[in-house]
């Protein structure tokens, strides 16, 4: 569990974030939504140990966050941002591999060998293994990150449930300048790790993308928490209406009984 | 990190160094066999009775051939290896240290001490002897760096296009400080700074070699342990801390070991551009960016290649010798714009803007 306890945090004299209190359980798909400058990257990169808050604390599974030293927490806890563009023509298993930099002094072990090759395998780049990483699309490049992300946190078969098994994965808009397929198939990779011991929290600006994925959401205005529910139907549409500036009219699709949004601008 | 066979490229790289080595020994005004060398170095060592009608020519040998050898090798060794750090420091291709302000801040240091070092101006850098040129073009190789870095740097990255502006504006305020100390300079001393403005090894002794030497040692030593760190950096600052590194700490680290080698070799050789460019550039063409392959093998690549534009700085005007920086400026600029040109056709010129 990932616990931000009265967080405050202000930016040139603006305040960012304003005691903010949130908890992201493992097993299940935390999501953050807000709009622009709600302060969820901030409160993400607070989250992961990038950035300090003002005031407050975090907590990863009860453990101050502070107390970690960086190699430690890189261990156990990653993230996945929004498209990186690398100058240099690595090859893709060798861009994998960096995920598991914290686990090893010089050289990798076979162990690592094999985590970066399964990592590869989970996101379906195993045959672009030995291409140079900006020949691929920007959807490839994504997956090949992610695999990065994944082989940091990759669990092998001895682990067993102390403390030092707990994930935490955190996905930074993972899916934008993404086409529709690389989307979905980027979040079910994701969605399939969330196990009792895996803290996923996720920013996704697509509400109804979101609210397909998510089940469990974090919805902030102007560094406030606005909504926080499990559910989207919990979700009262005015304070959304509200919070984007939008007006929204939920449909409903016949054969599933699933509800999506529909948006228009007031 | 994976290491698919990089040891046959370090073993084409030696090889290649061995042979580069051995020829810029043994051409010149003075010509040396490969066996005369060896009986040469076994004399000098004292391991072989001295041969009394050879005197002429060891001494050549072991007093003005070796030293500029060895020189010229750990140069190109500093400048190769420090072009692969700048780049990974810069996170882009197209960066070494004649264009981001070491090496002219270097050489204005140490111009200061050449022009103003017995006057009264520098009188606090009289105790450090011999160490106060390579002492005063450390401060300023620093200096340089430091602005154009923090220039071109904001939000954790790195603006190519601020950097190599800002190098301009560095290297043109280094050069005119340079240029006003060669001008208020009495007129041997200006010929020494406008010589070693161009590169030379003609001034080349043991105590270069020992300078350059145990700089580069040390400083490759310590760049060598970050390897990894350097790989994450590609990713950006930020994926770097992610993946346990201190970026920050990281970068002020190579930063000072990267300019303390550049700065003692330009202290001793004056200003040699484009090596730093086109070292690493080959070695990415030739097998990969992979920094654990890059550092060492920058290091090879650098010392051979340097000497063989130093046989050519020899031969191609003998019996007189052409300053090494020109040499690399010709061959170095074309092959720069040629990087600048095949890279906008590729459509990677994102970097650079």
């Amino acid at each position: 569990m990932v616990e931000l306890h009265r967080v405050s945090y202000r930016a040139g004299g603006a305040t960012i974030l304003s005691d903010v209190s949130v908890r992201f359980r493992p097993g299940r798909f935390n999501v953050l939504l807000g709009p622009n400058g709600a302060g969820k990257s901030t409160l993400l990169r607070i989250a992961t140990g990038l950035a300090q808050p003002a005031s407050g604390e975090v907590r990863y599974a009860d453990r101050s966050l502070r107390s970690f030293d960086a190699q430690e927490l890189a261990r156990s806890r990653a993230v996945l941002t929004q498209h990186v563009e690398m100058a240099f023509p690595l090859p893709v298993a060798d861009v994998v591999m960096m995920g598991r930099y914290p686990h090893f002094g010089r050289v990798p072990s076979s162990t690592d060998r094999e985590i970066a090759r399964q990592a590869l395998t989970t996101v379906g780049m195993a045959e672009k293994s030995d291409q140079p990483y900006p020949t691929l699309s920007g959807g490839e490049q994504q997956k090949v990150q992610l695999a990065r992300v994944l082989a940091q946190i990759w669990k092998t078969d001895g682990e067993g449930t102390s403390t030092s098994s707990h994930r935490y994965l955190f996905l930074d808009e993972p899916t934008t300048n993404l086409d529709v397929h690389y989307q979905l198939h980027v979040l079910n990779i994701v969605s399939r790790l969330i196990d009792a011991e895996t803290t996923i929290v996720a920013i996704l600006h697509d509400l109804n993308t979101a609210f397909q994925f998510g089940d469990h959401f974090l919805l902030l205005h102007q560094g406030r928490v606005a909504f926080e529910g499990d559910s989207a139907a919990d979700l009262p549409i005015d304070v959304l209406e509200r919070v984007f500036d939008v007006r929204a009219r939920p449909i409903t699709d016949p054969s599933t009984g699933e509800s999506y949004w529909r948006f228009g601008l007031t | 990190m994976t290491r698919r066979g990089y040891a046959g490229t370090y073993l084409a790289l030696a090889l290649l160094l061995i042979a580069a080595l051995v020829a810029s020994a043994g051409i010149g005004a003075f010509s040396f066999a490969p066996a005369r060398m060896v009986r040469f170095l076994l004399e000098g060592a004292g391991w072989l009775p001295p041969n009394e009608a050879e005197t002429l020519g060891r001494s050549v040998f072991l007093q003005l051939r070796l030293p500029r050898v060895l020189v010229g090798a750990l140069t190109g060794a500093v400048l190769g290896v420090s072009g692969t750090l700048m780049q990974g420091l810069f996170r882009n291709p197209i960066v070494e240290p004649g264009l981001a302000g070491t090496s002219a801040g270097a050489a204005l240091g140490a111009a200061l001490v050449f022009v103003l070092g017995s006057g009264s101006a520098l009188a606090f850098t009289r105790p450090l002897g011999s160490f106060a040129v390579p002492a005063l073009a450390f401060a300023g190789a620093f200096g340089a760096t430091l602005i154009v870095y923090r220039v071109s740097s904001s939000f954790g990255k790195v603006n190519v296009f601020t950097l190599l502006l800002a190098g301009i504006a560095v290297n043109a305020v280094c050069g005119a400080g340079t240029g006003f100390l060669s001008y208020i300079a009495r007129d041997p001393q200006a010929r020494n700074i406008i010589f070693w403005n161009l590169g030379t090894f003609t001034t080349a002794d043991w105590r270069g070699v020992a300078f350059i030497g145990v700089t580069f040692v040390v400083c490759f030593l310590g760049a060598l342990r970050y390897q990894k760190a350097l790989n994450a950096l590609m990713l950006g600052e930020d994926a770097a801390a992610l993946l346990g590194f201190e970026p920050s700490r990281v970068i002020l680290r190579l930063l000072v070991l990267n300019t303390l080698m550049v700065a003692v070799a330009t202290a001793m050789v004056g200003v040699i551009a484009f090596v730093g460019l086109v070292v690493p550039h080959i070695l990415r063409m030739l097998r990969s960016s992979d920094y654990a392959f890059l550092v060492p093998a920058s290091a090879l690549l650098g010392a051979a290649m340097m000497e063989i534009v130093d046989v050519v700085a020899r031969v191609i005007v003998a019996p007189a010798e052409l300053p090494i920086g020109i040499i690399t400026a010709v061959v170095g600029a074309p092959i720069f714009l040629w990087i600048l040109l095949r890279d906008q056709r590729q459509g990677n010129a994102r970097f650079y803007g």
